[in-house]
């Protein structure tokens, strides 16, 4: 058997053993909460550490952010309320960001002012978000979230991002904002500088995002690339690395919310946020060993079952 | 040489961000793993008891709040029953972790004001004020 093929056959085999795992009735794996017994938290605990870690590895090599994973799988597979995941998920978004933030603004990646008019209108629509996710009943966010994943998961199908676009004509908005840069590209030794258009849509769509992302407590990492770099134009490293930048000021915004109403409790957000970091920084280690394309792959099926089950739950099923 | 070149894209204001955003996410996360081992060692007394937490946490955050009391917001401020518990000071790491942004951002206020670019003053200024109100718990 060539490379090639052993590599499409494990990746079909992991997927389908994913699909298969996702789409087992509720009642085989997820523990009915009254049944949980107390004592055995710490069980529960090591069990999302374990997990978070899993999906840290996956959402390095997969490209998205732990967030996103992290909501609709713990959802499925845990006893915790909904209310309980999505302050943590907020959490483990906003520790992702913080923790690499530092490095790319250093380099020029992270570029403070294409990021702060964005994280502005994105963390006040991202605190309206939240309140509407938790002013909402639990299936009524499991169904709007299982729609939500699903179209993320088209998104990052049909995506197809620029290393680096070619903007001829920056808009009035970007100049008057003084949107624009230049970056050290290591790959060809070189300085390149870069100019940005659309920012209007740019801005209304970082509005919608960041409430999409305070309703779920997902990290928006999935949204604001694609918007980033399709839309506005910006060099894709540049947008990977501004993307986390927005995403610890809406992320922290949004988290308020949760904390004020009692949504966030250390039991479950500090694991959580525990594995998904180190997980990440594994996988940030094994990018260069692994088939970028395989493991995308099955993230994407992983979302859509997640998807699935979040709908089938939203419908009571 | 290559070094230096790439380092004179970035402004000054990145590097003031940078520079304390590396700071404080350390003191956070370090904040965060003590936090959580005097928490689940239990090597304070709790104010809610983890068994408490694990027997309850399939419930709405409300219902839960209702029931356990468990810390919300600032609310372990106003008790003096509050301090010296293990839970509050684990609680009390996701609050600084959730102000980390506030603080690198006031830095970057200082820096653009003495860079005489009024337009990202501004700009940060109101950002401050948005997860300022956020944080004080006026829109929950």
């Amino acid at each position: 058997m060539s490379s090639a093929t052993r590599k499409i056959v494990m990746s079909f085999a992991a997927t389908s053993g994913a699909a298969a795992l996702f789409l087992l009735p509720h009642v085989v794996y997820a523990v009915p909460p009254h049944v949980v017994a107390p004592t055995m938290w710490w069980v529960w605990m090591l069990l999302l550490f374990v997990f978070s870690f899993v999906l840290g590895i996956f959402s390095v090599l997969a490209g998205v952010g732990g967030g996103v994973l992290f909501v609709p799988i713990v959802s499925s597979f845990f006893p915790f309320h909904l209310d309980f995941i999505r302050g943590a998920g907020l959490l483990v978004a906003l520790s992702g960001a913080l923790s690499a933030g530092a490095p790319l603004m250093r380099k020029g990646l992270a570029d403070l002012k294409l990021g702060l008019p964005m994280a502005l209108v994105g963390s006040i629509s991202s605190i309206a978000g939240a309140l509407a996710g938790l002013a909402m009943p639990a299936q009524l966010v499991q169904l709007l979230l299982g729609v939500a994943i699903m179209g993320i998961a088209v998104l990052m199908m049909k995506s197809r991002l620029y290393g680096k676009p070619d903007i001829q004509e920056p808009d009035a908005l970007s100049k008057m904002l003084q949107i624009s840069g230049c970056y050290y590209e290591e790959s060809s030794k070189s300085e390149l500088p870069w100019q940005i258009h659309n920012t209007p849509i740019g801005l209304f769509l970082f509005m919608i995002i960041g409430f999409i992302g305070g309703m779920f407590g997902m990290g928006a990492g999935w949204a604001n690339v694609p918007v980033f770099n399709m839309l506005m134009g910006v060099p894709l490293k540049v947008a990977v690395a501004t993307s986390g930048l927005v995403l610890s000021i809406n992320g922290a915004a949004a988290a308020w919310v949760y904390i004020f109403k009692g949504a966030v409790i250390p039991l479950i957000a500090v694991p959580a946020i525990g594995g998904i970091m180190l997980g990440s920084k594994i996988g940030a280690l094994l990018l260069t060993k692994v088939n970028i394309r395989s493991v995308r792959m099955i993230v994407i099926t992983m979302l859509v079952v997640a998807g699935l089950r979040s709908l089938l739950k939203g419908f009571g099923i | 040489m290559d070094k230096q070149k790439k380092y004179q894209a970035v402004d000054e204001v990145q590097t003031v961000y940078a520079r304390v955003l590396e700071i404080v996410s350390h003191v956070g996360f370090v904040f965060l793993s003590v936090g959580y081992l005097v928490y689940v060692m239990q090597l304070l007394p709790l104010s809610v008891p983890i068994e408490a937490i694990a027997g309850n946490w399939h419930l709405k955050a409300s219902e839960m709040q209702q029931k356990l009391q468990i810390p919300a917001g600032w609310s372990f401020v106003s008790s003096t029953a509050a301090l010296g518990k293990g839970d509050v000071l684990s609680y009390l790491s996701i609050l600084y972790l959730a102000m980390a942004t506030v603080i690198c951002l006031v830095f970057a206020i200082t820096a653009f004001y003495r860079e005489k670019n009024y337009l990202y003053t501004a700009i940060a200024v109101l950002q401050v004020v948005v997860l300022l109100v956020a944080a004080s718990g006026l829109v929950h």
